[in-house]
C-alpha cells in the first residue's frame, strides 16, 4: 500500500521521457483537430475507434500507462509549457474553420461545467441534477445587466458568478438535511423551477429569450470582429476560443488547488463515509453547502461567457436535459479526475455534432452510447486515482 | 359556486389517481431494487402508443378498428406487453447495475428514458405529432343535481380496484410475501430458498404494468398521447413516491393526492396559474423535503456501520 502512494520511479532515460510527454501532447492535439475537422461519418467511426483502441492498449498493458504518467510528473514543467503553446497554436491551424473553432469553444464551456460539477459528483459524491440552472442563472443575469443597464462584459461577469453563487447558497440550505435521492429531487426540482420562471416571466422575454446581448470589448478591440496576430487574421470566434481556454486554465488551477487542500480532503472524507468524517470533526454541513457554491460560482462564469458569445439566449439552452448531459460528461469520464472530466467533455459535446449525418437518430445514439458506456466501464474513461504523496 | 367546487375537486381526485398509478411504480421498485428506475415514467408513457399501434393493426387485419371490444382488447395488451419491456429492460441495461454505485444506476435510466423517448419518435408513424387518444368513457351521471363526468368516475374506480389488488398482492399472496422478503433482505431471502432475480422480474412487470395504466388514463385525460408527456408526467410520479417516502406504498398514494391538490389549485385560482403549476408543485416537493428530509411517510434512515 504505502508504494502504491508515492508515485512510481522513473528510472528510464529522462530524454526518452521528455520525447514520451512531447509525442503523447502533439498525437492528442492532432487528433482533436482532425476529429474537429472531418466531416465524413466514416472517419468519425474510424477516429473513435482509434481513441477507443488506445484505451483499450492501456487497460491492457498498464505499465505503458504508468510510464506516461511517471514523464508527465518528471517533466511536468515542459508539459505545462507545451499544453499552453498547443492551445495558444491551435486555432491557427484550423485552417480558418469557424466551425470547428465554435465546437472548441462550446467544448471548453461545458470542460468548466463539468469541472464544477466534478467538486459535487466526484469529490463529495452530491447528486446534483441543477448545474444546468446555474448555468442559465448565470447567462441571465449577466445578459440583463448587458441589455438593461449597458454594464460592460467585465463587470457583468463577476456580478453574474456571484448571482448564481448567491442561488448555489439557497440550493445548498435544503441539501443540509435531505440526501441520496431525496437530495437528487430536491436539485431537480429547482432546476425545474428555475427553468419554468425563465420561461413564463416577463422581464426574462418568456420563451423567446433574450436577444442582441453585445459582443464583449478589450482596449477598443471587439471580440465580434476577427482578431489579428502576428498579421495572420483569425476568425471572430477566436477572441472566445482565447477567453474560454483562459477561464478553463483558472478552473483547473482551482480545480487542483481545491483537490490538495483541506477542503477537497474534507469532500473526499464526506464521499467515503459521511458518518465518520462527520466523527473527525469535519463540518459536514459546510462542506456540502460549499460544493454548491463552488460549483454554481463557476457555472455562473461559464452562462457569462456563453451568453456573451452567442449573444442570444433562451430557456431552452438550460433545461434538465443540459444538466443530465454535464453530469454524463463527469461520470463518463471519470469522477474525481481533472483530465478524465475534460475529455468526457469534449467528446460528449463533439460526439452529437460530429454525428449530423445521422442526423434525426444523433439524440438516440448519444443515450444508446451512455448507456453502453456506462455498462462496459462503469467506473469511466479515466477512473479515479489514489491521492499520492510523492511529490 | 358548489358546481364549480365539485368540479375541481373531482379533477383533484381523477388527477390524484393517475400520478398515483406511476408513483407507486417509483416506489415499488425502489422499495424492491433500491434503485431509482428514472426511466418508469416513459416505460407507462409507451402504453398509449402501444394501444393506438394494437387498434391500426387490428383495423387494418379485421377492418373493425371502431369497436368498444377493439378498444378493450387494445388496451389490455397495451398493458401486457408494457409490462413485459419494464423486465426486458431489467434483463438488458438495469440488473447489471445491481451492485454498481446508485449515481451509476440513476444515469443509466435517465440515457434509458431517453432512448425510449427518441424510439417512440422514430418507430411510430409520425412520432413527433400528438397523436389523438380517444376518452375512455363518454357522458355524465346526474347525482342529486349535479354532473359528474363517466370518466372521471371509471379513473378513480379503476385506480382504487388497482392498488387495492396490489396491497393484497403484497400482504397476502405468496409472491407478495417473497417480494417484501427481498425487499427486506436480499440475502436472507436468498437463504430462504426464494429466487431474487425472479422476483425483480415480478417487480417489473407489475409496476411497469400498474404503471402503463396510468400512462393510458393520462393520455386519455389529455385527450392525446404525446412522446414527450413522459418528462412531466414521470418527474411527477417520481415526486409524488419521493414527498410521500420511497419505498412506502401509502406514502406514494398521498403524494401524489398533495400534487395533485395543489396542481389544481393553482390553475383555477392563480392567474395564468397554468404556466407556473410545475413552479408551484417543486417548490411543494422542496419544502417537503427540508421539513421531512425521507419523506412524509419514509422510514428515516437508519445507517448501519
Amino acid at each position: 500500500m504505502a508504494e502504491s502512494l508515492a508515485l512510481p520511479r522513473d528510472t528510464s532515460n529522462p530524454v526518452v521521457s521528455a520525447l514520451t510527454v512531447i509525442a503523447v501532447q502533439l498525437a492528442g492535439a492532432l487528433f482533436l483537430r482532425q476529429f474537429l475537422l472531418i466531416d465524413d461519418w466514416r472517419l468519425v467511426i474510424g477516429l473513435l475507434l482509434i481513441f477507443g483502441a488506445a484505451l483499450v492498449l492501456m487497460e491492457r498493458v498498464p505499465s505503458l500507462e504508468a510510464r506516461v504518467e511517471a514523464a508527465f510528473a518528471r517533466h511536468s514543467r515542459l508539459a505545462l509549457l507545451l499544453g499552453i503553446a498547443i492551445v495558444l497554436a491551435f486555432p491557427f491551424v484550423l485552417e480558418g474553420n469557424t466551425y470547428a473553432l465554435h465546437l472548441c469553444v462550446i467544448s471548453m464551456l461545458y470542460a468548466v461545467l463539468a469541472l464544477a460539477l466534478n467538486f459535487q459528483l466526484g469529490s463529495a459524491n452530491i447528486p446534483n441534477f441543477a448545474t444546468g440552472a446555474s448555468y442559465g442563472i448565470g447567462a441571465y443575469a449577466s445578459a440583463l445587466l448587458a441589455l438593461n443597464f449597458g454594464i460592460s462584459f467585465w463587470l457583468a461577469l463577476p456580478v453574474a458568478a456571484v448571482v448564481a453563487t448567491i442561488f448555489g447558497f439557497l440550493l445548498g440550505i435544503p441539501s443540509m438535511r435531505t440526501r441520496d435521492s431525496y437530495l437528487a429531487l430536491v436539485t431537480i426540482a429547482f432546476g425545474v423551477v428555475i427553468h419554468q420562471l425563465l420561461n413564463n416571466l416577463e422581464f426574462t422575454g418568456g420563451p423567446n429569450g433574450l436577444v442582441g446581448i453585445p459582443a464583449p470589448e478589450l482596449f477598443g478591440h471587439s471580440f465580434a470582429s476577427p482578431l489579428v496576430i502576428f498579421g495572420q487574421e483569425l476568425p471572430s470566434q477566436a477572441n472566445f476560443y482565447y477567453l474560454s481556454a483562459l477561464l478553463v486554465l483558472i478552473s483547473i488551477v482551482f480545480a487542483r488547488r481545491l483537490h490538495d487542500s483541506r477542503v477537497g480532503l474534507a469532500w473526499n472524507a464526506l464521499r467515503t463515509d459521511e458518518l465518520a468524517a462527520r466523527c473527525q470533526g469535519i463540518n459536514v454541513t459546510w462542506y456540502k453547502v460549499l460544493a454548491f457554491a463552488v460549483d454554481a460560482f463557476l457555472a455562473g462564469f461559464a452562462g457569462t461567457i456563453y451568453a456573451f458569445y452567442v449573444g442570444f439566449i433562451s430557456p431552452d439552452n438550460f433545461t434538465f436535459l443540459v444538466s443530465v448531459t454535464i453530469m454524463t460528461m463527469v461520470i463518463a469520464g471519470g469522477m474525481d479526475n481533472i483530465l478524465g472530466v475534460i475529455v468526457g467533455a469534449f467528446l460528449l459535446t463533439l460526439l452529437p455534432e460530429k454525428l449530423r449525418a445521422f442526423s434525426d437518430y444523433r439524440i438516440l445514439f448519444f443515450g444508446v452510447t451512455v448507456i453502453v458506456f456506462l455498462m462496459i466501464r462503469p467506473q469511466g474513461l479515466f477512473p479515479q486515482r489514489l491521492r499520492r504523496y510523492g511529490h | 359556486m358548489s358546481e364549480l367546487f365539485l368540479q375541481q375537486l373531482l379533477n383533484w381526485i381523477t388527477l390524484g389517481s393517475i400520478y398515483a398509478l406511476i408513483a407507486v411504480g417509483f416506489s415499488l421498485l425502489f422499495g424492491v431494487l433500491n434503485i431509482i428506475h428514472f426511466s418508469h415514467g416513459d416505460v407507462s408513457l409507451l402504453a398509449p402508443f402501444l394501444a393506438l399501434s394494437v387498434i391500426s393493426a387490428i383495423g387494418s387485419a379485421l377492418g373493425d378498428a371502431g369497436s368498444l371490444g377493439t378498444f378493450l382488447l387494445a388496451l389490455l395488451v397495451a398493458i401486457a406487453i408494457t409490462g413485459v419491456i419494464g423486465v426486458l429492460l431489467d434483463l438488458v441495461v438495469i440488473q447489471r447495475f445491481r451492485q454498481a454505485p446508485a449515481m451509476m444506476a440513476l444515469v443509466a435510466t435517465v440515457a434509458l428514458g431517453i432512448v425510449l423517448r427518441e424510439l417512440i419518435r422514430h418507430l411510430f408513424p409520425n412520432g413527433s405529432n400528438p397523436h389523438a387518444f380517444p376518452r375512455l368513457v363518454e357522458g355524465n351521471v346526474t347525482l342529486a343535481g349535479f354532473t359528474i363526468p363517466l370518466f372521471s368516475v371509471t379513473v378513480i374506480v379503476v385506480s382504487v380496484l388497482a392498488v387495492c389488488a396490489l396491497f393484497f398482492m403484497l400482504n397476502s399472496t405468496r409472491l407478495g410475501l417473497h417480494i417484501k422478503a427481498v425487499s427486506q433482505d436480499r440475502d436472507a431471502a436468498r437463504l430462504m430458498a426464494i429466487n431474487p432475480g425472479r422476483i425483480f422480474r415480478a417487480t417489473f412487470f407489475v409496476a411497469s404494468a400498474i404503471g402503463a395504466v396510468g400512462g393510458l388514463f393520462f393520455s386519455s385525460y389529455a385527450g392525446m398521447a404525446r412522446f414527450d408527456f413522459s418528462i412531466d408526467v414521470g418527474l411527477i410520479g417520481f415526486s409524488a413516491a419521493v414527498v410521500g417516502g420511497l419505498g412506502s406504498m401509502p406514502g406514494a398514494i398521498i403524494g401524489s393526492l398533495l400534487i395533485a391538490g395543489l396542481d389544481t389549485l393553482v390553475q383555477a385560482t392563480v392567474p395564468n396559474g397554468a404556466s407556473y403549476r410545475l413552479v408551484f408543485v417543486f417548490l411543494l416537493v422542496i419544502g417537503v423535503l427540508v421539513f421531512r428530509p425521507s419523506g412524509l411517510m419514509g422510514r428515516s434512515l437508519v445507517e448501519k456501520v
